[in-house]
């Protein structure tokens, strides 16, 4: 099930992060926008995921938790 | 699931199944973790959901729901979702054929509580849905870890599933699923202007897998899965905008191989005002148990090979492409009042399958969504 090449490839980026040039609490002005975040509407996508979990087969990747349905 | 039903009660099953999901709960929650939040929100938004295929009606989801978050302390945040859908429309019975009447309603309730560190988070979360064919209860721990300069912040994440199934139809009484989720990921700030993650996700579920409400289903009673997701956003100084996009690798124990693919592109207006294009395209292989569409045995499904002890004709294991187009307005009214609109069109066609030539026999389906949604902060 592809287990150990995704470790691999979450390490490799883990690595790699390690060569980027720090930035400094004051340079995150940008960084704290609220569309620079991974989640900027929880309801919207709530909605979003099960629509797409209730009609293709493929699901899940962006974190874990929250309520399943009959929606096979 | 859905109900279903029953000619007399005018319900189906199928149909639950599609739509349930349309509005459901759920609530998958962010791999990210940010700040304690400083200020508590409500937040409303109200779903109208509505597809087809070739011009006939079948699914249609309207679905309120609201979002609150309260900051306890520096230190502490609770927060919860509930979500009450109604359900209605006609849902096929097998591939896109024997389209048969349904309708349900689904509570669904998402409880959660963060404890906030220096350099991290937990999060413990529980979760039911109720149907009146399908219970499922979710109990989730998800941490964090930020390096020193919180530019990197790992995270790890475990969620147990329980689902109790009793349909309409009574073709199984008391069944059950149980579902074991872990999750990795890693939050890297790439620069000033660039953030970017990578998740890996890997789920195991044991017990009844097959849709009750569908013509010819039978499947394994187990499907373990794994995905990737890489998502990055850029902001563009030039034009005050962001960019954030996403890939998906989904691969499961059911033969299915799906990789998903999305842009949006954030772009503040004057007064408040922002708007979002949305670019969605979808491909995945079909189940190795799928069994294609064969009209010349209309009226009735296709046999499946007498060798094969898993088949299933439910279009959503079909191999097939798929497409959304979107665009979302929101107003920022005031440091407190925010409202939003988000329209979307979706779109699905065997032809479109990146891998193959993708199902035959099946009909183009089509949805639409609109999203209305308010917050307030205090």
């Amino acid at each position: 099930m592809l287990c150990w090449p995704l470790l691999v490839a979450l390490l490799a980026f883990a690595g790699g992060c390690a060569l980027i040039q720090p930035v400094q609490p004051w340079e995150k002005g940008v960084l704290a926008k609220p569309e620079m975040s991974f989640e900027s509407d929880r309801l919207d996508s709530n909605f979003t995921e099960h629509t797409y979990f209730s009609k293709e087969a493929a699901s899940g990747g962006a974190g874990v938790g929250g309520g399943g349905c009959g929606c096979n | 699931m859905a109900d279903t039903s029953s000619a007399n009660a005018g319900t189906t099953p199928l149909g639950m199944a599609l739509m349930a999901a349309a509005l459901a709960l759920p609530a998958v929650r962010s791999a990210h973790a940010d700040s304690a939040p400083e200020r508590a929100s409500l937040a409303f938004k109200w779903l109208d959901y509505k597809d087809s295929q070739l011009g006939e009606d079948r699914i249609r989801v309207r679905a309120p729901s609201a979002l609150l978050v309260l900051p306890l302390s520096g230190d502490w945040a609770v927060g919860g979702t509930l979500t009450s859908d109604a359900i209605s429309g006609a849902s096929p019975a097998y591939h896109t054929t024997a389209i048969t009447p349904m309708h349900d309603k689904r509570n669904a309730l998402e409880l959660n509580a963060t404890r906030y560190f220096a350099n991290g988070s937990l999060t413990l979360g529980s979760s039911v849905s109720r149907e009146s064919d399908y219970l499922s209860r979710n109990l989730s721990v998800q941490g964090s870890l930020a390096d020193e300069s919180k530019n990197t912040t790992w995270t790890a994440g475990l969620a147990l599933g329980r689902d109790r199934i009793n349909p309409s139809t009574q073709i199984v009484t008391n069944e059950h699923k149980r579902s074991t989720d872990v999750l990795a990921g890693v939050t890297q700030v790439l620069g000033t202007h660039d953030i970017a993650q990578l998740n890996v996700g890997w789920s195991s579920g044991s017990g009844y897998f097959s849709d009750p409400y569908k013509a010819m289903d039978e499947r394994p009673r187990g499907r373990r899965h794994t995905t990737l997701l890489a998502r990055w956003n850029h902001h563009f100084e030039a034009s005050s905008g962001t960019l954030r996009s996403s890939y998906r690798y989904y691969t499961d124990s059911f033969g299915v191989k799906a990789h998903t693919l999305g842009l949006e592109y954030v772009q503040p207006l004057t007064q408040g005002w922002t708007v979002t294009p949305l670019l969605r395209l979808y491909t995945q292989t079909a189940a190795n148990f799928y069994v294609d569409a064969d009209a010349s045995t209309d009226p009735f499904p296709p046999n499946p090979p007498a060798d094969w002890a898993h088949y299933t004709e439910d279009q959503r294991l079909s191999a097939f492409g798929a497409r959304t187009l979107g665009l979302k307005l929101a107003k920022q009214i005031d440091a407190n009042w925010n409202v939003d609109v988000k329209y979307e069109r979706y779109s699905q066609r065997a032809s479109w399958t990146l891998e193959g030539r993708g199902s035959p026999g099946l009909a183009p389906f089509n949805a639409r969504s609109l999203q209305l949604g308010v917050s307030r902060q205090f």
